[in-house]
């Protein structure tokens, strides 16, 4: 009875992929808005991400985010390396900086200070020259997507395009000339300013003069120590906040869910989604059992419990619904695979598949919820009724 | 209602020799309550015998529909009794009657309810399917059933690439392929012109009666009652004359019926 369940649902072809299409567009929207979601929230903690070196991450109290800085003395360093259980404390300088174009034009960009003597923090990923160049005066290294479209520098005509930073080329950092010694790769952030890293001394000297520059502080813990003991350590002894790589990720995406618009915008795009897909699939499902419904009453005339019936249904429903849901899924891959070298933000996570594909289980059984609903209360005393 | 007279009951055409297939006793039917209520059958007395064709037939609205569906199993009566083959539907549960009747009554419909997106193999395969009959022995045995309706060279069509005289053979084939004890056939002939609904009706009688079942046919058509051994006329809710012959019934001048 199975297979003809499905054969009644295959064979009547302008229904079937009717519904298909309802799920299809459900499952799209909800797994494409849900991937640029998931895609911006992770580029709010790409430097986190791609500083992969320390274990802990210390600040002061009142940063909310990964680009909230609020600078430390100096000496907070010394009293973090005093704490039993740390391996190694270095100094991280993270800021704004305006960069001044051979053509006297300005771009603001993230400048990193990173340990003078380890270079720790530094970009994992060298396109070219090596992190070490930092070692050279003046010296400075610009990433990718920097290099290449908004530190790019003019064409030799006004038509042409701009032509990508190299190494040797200068930039003119506060008033302060840099050598551009290396080009590196690295995630994208939500800031789409480009990065540029240089050691910590140079960047203090590259930054505006404030009385206090170092931004974080980055630990490594001893073996055996445990991180969160040790940070919770740290925050008694100094009074500083002190967070795992993970802790600082999630408190950055809670400041973003909490402060900005991006979820609630995105929140309705994926709930009209599964709105939109959950009227066309219940509407066409549900006229589809309408249609089958003189057929459905001579099958329970014939001898078919509702039980059964019941099963068909949900088979018909849960068959449309991997269906649509496979075809939307591979639609969005589709989608996020073609623009991965464009600006767009988009991350397919599995929780985000098992939440995509939950939602269109939600779809497909209140679909046939509806359809069950009225076979169950089919008399099948209707197949006499002509 | 049980101030009702009741109706005749039904005499045996071979005088009791062959046994009662269904049995209604006092049977009575109300749709709707209160002012609204109407009563579909008002105490139904009515014996079909094993191995008789019985035609019930009345003006519209009379009950017929009514009183074959309680027979059938897929409406409860509200009073009376009513057995088949000695078994009472309302004594039975939700899932034993539908059990019951998946293996003791065959269906054949006025407007055939052949599903159109099943081949004509696979429409005549569901009953034995539901009978727990498993694809391969099911569409085997649906073939064989079309062969002897003479519709072996189409098994793979569609229902609506035949005509309403085929569609109502693979209705028959699907009503008797699992062989059941009752055939149940509401207007089998009115979707046909008269020498199609001819041939049906022989087939039924032909095929249906080979295996000592019992067949009800609801009909207006009174040119296939000389196909019935009975005929039981139906007027306001009650069965109020059996007799042997449609002459009997309207006397000589049939036409004029």
């Amino acid at each position: 009875m199975y297979l003809i369940a499905l054969k009644m649902l295959f064979n009547d072809k302008a229904k079937f992929f009717g519904i298909v299409m309802g799920v299809t567009l459900a499952s799209l929207v909800i797994t494409q808005q849900g991937s640029i979601f998931t895609g911006i929230m992770t580029r709010t903690f790409g430097t986190i991400t791609d500083m992969n070196y320390p274990d802990i991450w210390v600040m002061d109290r009142k940063v909310q985010f990964i680009d909230d800085v609020k600078p430390l003395a100096d000496t907070k360093l010394f009293e973090v390396r005093g704490i039993e259980g740390i391996a190694s404390a270095v100094p991280l300088y993270k800021g704004m900086i305006r960069a001044r174009m051979e053509n006297g034009t300005f771009q603001n960009c993230n400048l990193y200070g990173l340990d003078d003597s380890s270079l720790i923090g530094g970009p994992s990923v060298m396109v070219e020259g090596r992190l070490e160049d930092l070692r050279r005066a003046e010296s400075v290294i610009v990433d990718l997507e920097g290099a290449t479209s908004r530190l790019a520098k003019p064409g030799p005509t006004p038509d042409a395009p701009r032509v990508p930073l190299k190494v040797g080329d200068t930039l003119e950092l506060n008033d302060h000339r840099a050598v551009v010694v290396g080009i590196s790769k690295g995630s994208r952030t939500f800031q789409s300013q480009p990065n540029i890293f240089t050691t910590y001394s140079r960047a203090v000297t590259f930054a505006p003069k404030e009385r206090k520059l170092l931004s974080f502080i980055l630990v490594k813990a001893g073996p055996g120590q445990d991180p969160y003991e040790l940070c919770a350590r740290i925050t008694e002894r100094t009074g500083l906040a002190a967070y795992t790589s993970d802790q600082f990720k999630v408190l950055t995406v809670n400041y973003f869910l909490k402060y900005t618009g991006i979820p609630i915008n995105f929140g309705i795009a994926v709930s009209l989604g599964f709105l939109v897909g959950t009227l066309i699939t219940g509407f066409m499902f549900y006229s589809f059992t309408i249609d089958n419904l003189k057929y459905l009453g001579t099958l329970k005339a014939m001898g078919t419990g509702d039980g059964k019936l019941m099963a068909m249904i949900l088979l018909q429903a849960l068959t449309v619904g991997v269906i649509g849901f496979g075809l939307g899924v591979g639609i969005a891959s589709f989608f996020g695979t073609s623009m991965r070298e464009t600006q767009l933000a988009f991350r397919l996570t599995w929780q985000l598949l098992f939440a995509s594909g939950g939602a269109v289980v939600i779809i497909c059984m209140l679909a046939a919820m509806l359809s069950v609903r009225k076979v169950i209360a089919l008399e099948p005393a209707v197949v006499f009724k002509g | 209602m049980s101030s009702l007279a009741p109706s005749p009951a039904a005499p045996a055409p071979t005088a009791g020799q062959r046994a009662v297939a269904v049995r209604c006793r006092r049977v009575i039917k109300n749709y709707g309550v209160g002012n609204a209520t109407v009563r579909a059958l008002r105490g139904v007395e009515l014996d079909v015998h094993e191995g008789e064709l019985l035609m019930l037939v009345g003006p519209s609205g009379c009950g017929k529909t009514t009183l074959i569906s309680v027979i059938a199993g897929v409406l409860d009566r509200d009073e009376g009794e009513c057995t088949v083959f000695g078994k009472d539907f309302s004594a039975l549960s939700s899932n034993e009657r539908t059990r019951f009747r998946g293996q003791t009554i065959g269906f054949v419909f006025q407007s055939f309810n052949l599903i159109p997106t099943l081949t004509i193999a696979e429409n005549v395969s569901v009953p034995l399917l539901l009978n727990g009959v498993s694809r391969g022995p099911a569409l085997k045995k649906a073939k064989e059933m079309l062969a002897v309706v003479g519709l072996g060279d189409r098994v793979n069509e569609a229902p609506n690439r035949l005509s309403g005289g085929q569609q109502q053979r693979v209705a028959i084939s699907r009503a008797l392929v699992h062989d059941p004890k009752l055939i149940v056939c509401d207007e089998p002939t009115s979707a046909l012109d008269h020498e199609t609904g001819h041939k049906v009706m022989e087939l039924l009688r032909g095929v249906a009666m080979s295996g000592n079942r019992s067949l009800i046919v609801v009909t207006h058509d009174n040119r296939i009652f000389d196909f019935a051994d009975r005929i039981a006329h139906m007027d306001d809710g009650v069965v109020d004359k059996i007799v042997g012959s449609a002459k009997e019934l309207y006397g000589p001048n049939m036409a004029a019926k």
